[in-house]
């Protein structure tokens, strides 16, 4: 028996799994509808300079909720549905996630803010996501989840969100980082093999992070990192992604990097065989209470999406800042987001040649004390990175994360940095950083600008 | 002086507690930051382990309320903290509830300065006003 299958085994001998036949998921993925491959609908879109897809985000508890929610994004002309995951299967508490789910089933409340997926098990999943036939992203934030993606593509969901940082660094306090890295890996092979069988799965890393002041070159290595130890196991589709910053020419020139970069980094490792994607995530910060407000900031959002040139935008809802969106409203920014993609024509084209060497020099820098590292594998010269601050996440919660970079915003609203902890941006590019903001004010008006950099949405 | 901080409970509010570490070092402090979801023996553990002569806790869910019931028992059994300043801020109640009678409560589950929906300077100043008339 080959490692990956006593793997899986172990993972499967649990209370609360569907009995899984391997050999009828095959099949399955094999016979697929087209249609539920977000891969296959990237390529016609490069194709045919297609439009920009249309993704909200959403899960209930309750298999009937989920339903009705995808009837409403249906309505309002989405391209890819979501299926976001309830925070104790994040957890892999199953048994919580029961208990929740029957009280949810039976009392008309949500005990749950997602859809227990592994609960409800591939086979029930399964007829709703191919009773719609569009493609499903799954979005959760789990650093072990195994079980979770095993279950997702027998349900037919080709779509895989997260990665070992991304999903790490932004959620948890001390979940070990390097049982992350291994337990991705396997996600990782999993969708490399079902990729073999039909159209490839998509893997899509989270680049908002923090949401909260992380510079784009921070966004950037760890995006390419979470690519290449994708490609690595063979995964042929993978999206980067970011969320907006709160300066359009940054977001611009983050997209222009991030695009030549994970080109490059893809080539350099011999998989330019794979298609890489952009995704852009609408402000992922604190939003304003006020919902009118709320509404012209997702226009905002989906205007600066399109300067970027992404593949795909995840949107947010005009009632983010009071807590999980009703489906009226989340379908309501579906098409309003179309709309707005539909009206926007003829887009100058912003290049900022200055700003966006600077930024691939910061990028390059680090990539390169990365690979530096003596390690013998990737996944372990990243997780030294990390613990020794070469990379360094702006208000990660995790305790191995170095908290010595701080970055503040310029008069522009582009994220500097002014303090680069032991990250190794290049001398005239930290200048360069520095240069745009007053360095003279005490540490008291610093977090004071910081607060109010933070909440420049509100 | 050596402050000990952190964020109580299941609480995972991250920017608040970082922006305090910050802030603190700037006035001169010596900061051991715990970090989100932090329990109440950690708090005290690191006290005693590094001699800190202030422990500031910090809730922005407001589990702070459920906590600090247990403060004052579990303090009795570490010796030599009589000493020990009391601060905790943020937001210090599930729901709505009045400053004064917030405080109030506190105080009487063993804290010496309480700071609710305060801004963090201003909290940080009352600290320092209070150490200068202690001594």
């Amino acid at each position: 028996m080959s490692l990956l299958s006593e793997e899986r085994e172990i993972i499967l001998s649990n209370e609360y799994v569907d009995a899984f036949d391997f050999e009828e998921v095959e099949e399955f993925v094999k016979s697929a509808s087209k249609e539920l491959f977000i891969s296959h609908h990237f390529k016609n879109k490069s194709k045919n300079k297609g439009k920009m897809l249309v993704q909200p985000r959403g899960g209930f508890p309750t298999y009937k909720q989920q339903f009705a929610l995808y009837e409403f994004f249906v309505d309002a002309n989405v391209d890819v549905l979501p299926l976001t995951i309830d925070s104790n299967t994040r957890l892999n508490d199953y048994g919580t996630a029961q208990k929740m789910l029957r009280l949810s089933e039976e009392n008309d409340m949500d005990m749950l803010n997602g859809y227990p997926l592994v609960n409800h098990g591939y086979r029930t999943t399964r007829k709703m996501i191919t009773h719609f036939n569009k493609p499903v992203s799954l979005r959760h934030g789990t650093p072990d989840a195994r079980l979770l993606i095993e279950t997702a593509i027998a349900s037919g969901i080709f779509e895989i969100e997260g990665g070992p940082i991304t999903y790490l660094l932004p959620y948890s306090k001390n979940f070990p980082l390097d049982k992350a890295f291994l337990y991705w890996k396997y996600v990782e092979r999993v969708c490399a093999n079902y990729s073999k069988l039909n159209q490839p799965i998509n893997r899509e890393s989270f680049g908002p992070l923090t949401a909260t002041l992380v510079p784009p070159s921070i966004t950037i290595v760890i995006q390419l990192l979470e690519m290449m130890l994708s490609l690595e196991e063979g995964v042929k589709s993978f999206s980067v992604s970011f969320s907006q910053q709160g300066s359009m020419l940054q977001d611009i020139v983050t997209g222009a990097v991030i695009k030549k970069m994970a080109k490059h980094y893809a080539e350099q490792i011999g998989c330019s065989d794979a298609s890489i994607h952009l995704v852009y995530h609408q402000w992922m910060g604190a939003f304003p209470t006020n919902k009118d407000y709320a509404e012209q900031l997702i226009n905002m959002s989906t205007v600066i999406a399109s300067m970027v040139g992404a593949d795909k935008i995840i949107t947010k809802t005009r009632e983010e800042a009071t807590g999980i969106p009703t489906k009226e409203a989340n379908a309501k920014t579906v098409a309003d987001t179309q709309y707005t993609l539909r009206i926007l024509n003829g887009l100058p084209n912003v290049v900022d040649e200055q700003e966006e060497e600077i930024l691939t020099q910061e990028v390059s820098a680090i990539m390169e004390a990365v690979f530096n590292d003596p390690a013998d594998t990737l996944w372990r010269k990243i997780f030294n990175s990390i613990k020794n601050g070469i990379i360094d996440v702006p208000f990660s919660p995790h305790i191995i994360n170095r908290n010595e970079m701080i970055t503040i915003r310029d008069a522009n609203k582009n994220i500097r940095i002014i303090d680069r902890g032991n990250v190794p941006i290049p001398e005239h590019c930290f200048a360069f950083e520095k240069s745009h903001c007053d360095l003279n004010k005490d540490t008291t008006s610093i977090v004071n600008d910081i607060i109010h950099d933070i909440g420049i949405m509100q | 002086m050596k402050v000990v901080t952190g964020v109580v409970g299941n609480d995972i509010h991250v920017v608040a507690n970082r922006l305090m570490e910050l802030s603190l070092h700037a006035r001169g402090y010596e900061v051991f930051n715990l970090g989100v979801n932090t329990h109440l023996e950690e708090f005290f553990d690191a006290v005693v382990e590094t001699g800190a002569e202030i422990l500031l806790i910090s809730s922005l869910n407001g589990e702070a309320e459920g906590w600090s019931r247990e403060v004052r028992m579990l303090k009795a059994k570490y010796k030599d903290l009589d000493n020990l300043v009391m601060m905790i801020g943020g937001n210090l109640t599930v729901g709505a509830g009045k400053a004064d009678e917030i405080e109030k409560k506190y105080k009487k589950y063993g804290f010496d300065l309480v700071c609710h929906q305060v801004d963090l300077n201003t909290g940080l100043d009352s600290l320092e006003a209070f150490l200068a008339q202690r001594n």
